[in-house]
């Protein structure tokens, strides 16, 4: 990233995660922006921090069957199962658009076992216009693998460690809500040598149709995502950030300038916004003007000086 | 045909009419922007109050028709109150605004090599097909040699919609299930007892309506050299291919299923690569393309 683009206007928005600076804290949610290109149409890829894509398999995967979300309460409920293109179209098919736009691509990875994990971080470190890792080990919605990795300490580190010893790219583990204390699996995954977690994945929820006493998704089980699961996010991101070194970047259910700047406060290095990109997909240019806005009424003329500024003194 | 399709865009459109034009059906007008692209048959636009946190998302619905007016595009939408985003739209009153994404998906494909074109509609399934009819085959006036036949069916006479829009422009077959007008019985077997007289390899047919018409409508095809088109419905988050939430199982030459987004692949796709085993029941959806 060329450096004089973190300095809108001397605001300085830049932002670093292991090795990799990105020009701003604004990031899109893997899932929630395709492969990218769908949405620039509506918006200027050019000013996003980074694009994390769809995650990725070592294979292609179908994903589960219909019916696959449903609306809840200020919120939604998934269970697309991970359906993606695998490792290797995506580096053929949808990197060379990628590469044409002066952004960081972060590549979301998911494998069933940990050495899937570590063969996609091995293909993945030799191609071009990939910037970083993004370890899923926190899917729901899946049968083998997912959170089956993310909810134990021990093998969310062997994951990481696996992937660490296979690039020299940033490693960023996304992990799981689903959790009795995240920050234990924060700390072992930190341990392992990762550059940066991300936090929250989906909350695993349920919802029913009473008239057909059936369950609205096909999976039955869904992960929720959405303003209703912001307050949670929030909480768990401002616990793990206490506990670690290296940078947490918050996700869940950011949808407005606000929303970011709350996970900012609270002490994320960056934010990844989700469902709000269904809502609008011009949404993060809208929250990266907003943190900009903001800034600047309240004479703040560097990031670092608003990441982890909470007060909680009485 | 090939059908160029324009970039979608992000407009606030202003609600000019909205009657309920049958119990618990509305017809919304909307004037948008001029730089809104021209839609084509069977695309589709999101709408969404953006004045209200909820619901949190858009509502796909299917373009029953567009003109450009002063200036203006002019956007018609036909649509049934299902769920809560329905029932906020059919509250809406002239002059409140609604955020319109769109024109989205792949409509139709128009055929010049047919002699008769057979629509089939099911409930407000007759939105898409009555735009198909006008802006697809009686505006080209290339295509005015062909024989088109509306099968238009309802559960009762009242809920026969766009009649007004379909019966003078092409040959009209109604079907009810009440039989309080029409063809008593399913708008399928109506047009099952009439197949016949299309001859197979000269005949186009264009479906939109519930799950079960879609699957019934796959049976009663059986003659491989007619043509097929159906315009699905399913829950969607985005409208532009990114949440992979509204899939639909297809088939390829092999007979190997992978899933499609029927906001993106469609809505509209060949009867004969759609899985109809694998089509979830009707449930209430709350929204849907219609």
């Amino acid at each position: 990233m060329e450096s004089n683009k973190e300095d809108i206007g001397h605001i300085a928005l830049g932002v670093r995660i292991g090795g990799l600076a990105l020009m701003n804290p604004v990031m899109t949610a893997s899932g929630t922006f395709g492969y990218g290109e769908e949405f620039a149409p509506f918006c200027d890829l050019n000013r996003l921090g980074a694009v994390v894509v769809k995650g990725l398999s070592l294979e292609p995967r179908m994903g589960n069957p219909a019916p696959r979300i449903m609306e809840t309460p200020c919120g939604m409920l998934n269970a697309v199962g991970l359906q993606n293109i695998g490792i290797r179209a995506f580096i053929n098919d949808k990197l060379p658009y990628l590469r044409q736009f002066d952004l960081a691509v972060i590549a979301n990875i998911f494998g069933e076992t940990v050495d899937e994990y570590r063969r996609i971080a091995e293909i993945l470190s030799g191609a071009d216009g990939v910037h970083g890792i993004e370890v899923n080990i926190s899917c729901p919605n899946v049968k083998k693998g997912g959170v089956a990795f993310g909810a134990k300490p021990d093998v969310a580190a062997d994951v990481t460690k696996k992937v660490r010893s296979e690039t020299d790219l940033p490693v960023i583990v996304k992990l799981t809500p689903n959790v009795t204390d995240i920050t234990e699996i924060a700390l072992a995954v930190e341990a392992a040598g990762a550059d940066a977690v991300s936090l929250i994945n989906t909350l695993t929820g349920m919802s029913v149709d009473i008239e057909r006493r059936r369950p609205h998704l096909a999976n039955i089980t869904g992960g929720l995502s959405g303003p209703a699961i912001k307050p949670v996010a929030l909480r768990m991101v401002w616990q793990t950030v206490r506990c670690l070194k290296i940078p947490v970047i918050g996700i869940g259910g950011i949808s407005t300038a606000a929303d970011a700047l709350e996970f900012l406060i609270a002490g994320a290095t960056a934010v990844e916004i989700g469902t709000a990109n269904f809502i609008d997909p011009a949404v993060t240019i809208g929250i990266l003007d907003g943190i900009e806005a903001y800034m600047i009424r309240h004479g703040i003329g560097r990031i670092d000086e608003l990441i982890g500024s909470l007060k909680t003194d009485p | 045909m090939k059908t160029a399709y324009k970039d979608p865009s992000m407009s606030i459109g202003e609600v000019i009419a909205n009657p309920e034009i049958a119990p618990d059906h509305f017809l919304l007008t909307l004037s948008l922007p001029s730089d809104f692209a021209t839609p084509q048959p069977g695309q589709f636009v999101m709408i969404r109050d953006s004045a209200q946190a909820e619901p949190l998302l858009p509502r796909p619905l299917s373009v029953y028709g567009f003109c450009r007016v002063g200036g203006r595009a002019i956007l018609d939408l036909l649509y049934r109150v299902t769920g809560r985003g329905t029932s906020l739209f059919s509250r809406m009153k002239p002059g409140a605004l609604l955020t319109v994404l769109g024109p989205l998906g792949r409509g139709f494909t128009l055929q010049r090599d047919v002699r008769n074109v057979v629509f089939l509609a099911g409930g407000v399934g007759v939105a898409p097909l009555t735009f198909l009819l006008h802006e697809g085959y009686l505006r080209d006036t290339s295509l005015q040699r062909i024989q088109i036949t509306a099968y238009v069916g309802a559960k009762t006479a009242e809920l026969l919609l766009s009649l007004d829009r379909v019966q003078n422009f092409c040959n009209l077959r109604t079907a009810t299930d009440d039989g309080s007008a029409g063809y008593h019985g399913l708008v399928t077997d109506f047009l099952r007892y009439e197949l016949g007289d299309y001859e197979p390899h000269v005949t186009m047919v264009y479906a939109c309506g519930p799950v079960a018409m879609i699957r019934s409508l796959g049976f009663i095809i059986q003659e491989p050299t007619i043509r097929c088109e159906v315009s699905l419905e399913e829950r969607m988050a985005c409208g532009i291919g990114a949440c992979l939430g509204c899939a639909v199982a297809v088939k390829d030459g092999q007979g190997k299923t992978s899933y499609r987004r029927v906001c993106h692949d469609g809505p509209v796709f060949d009867l004969r690569q759609i899985a109809l085993n694998t089509c979830p029941e009707e449930q209430d959806k709350g929204y849907g393309i219609q």
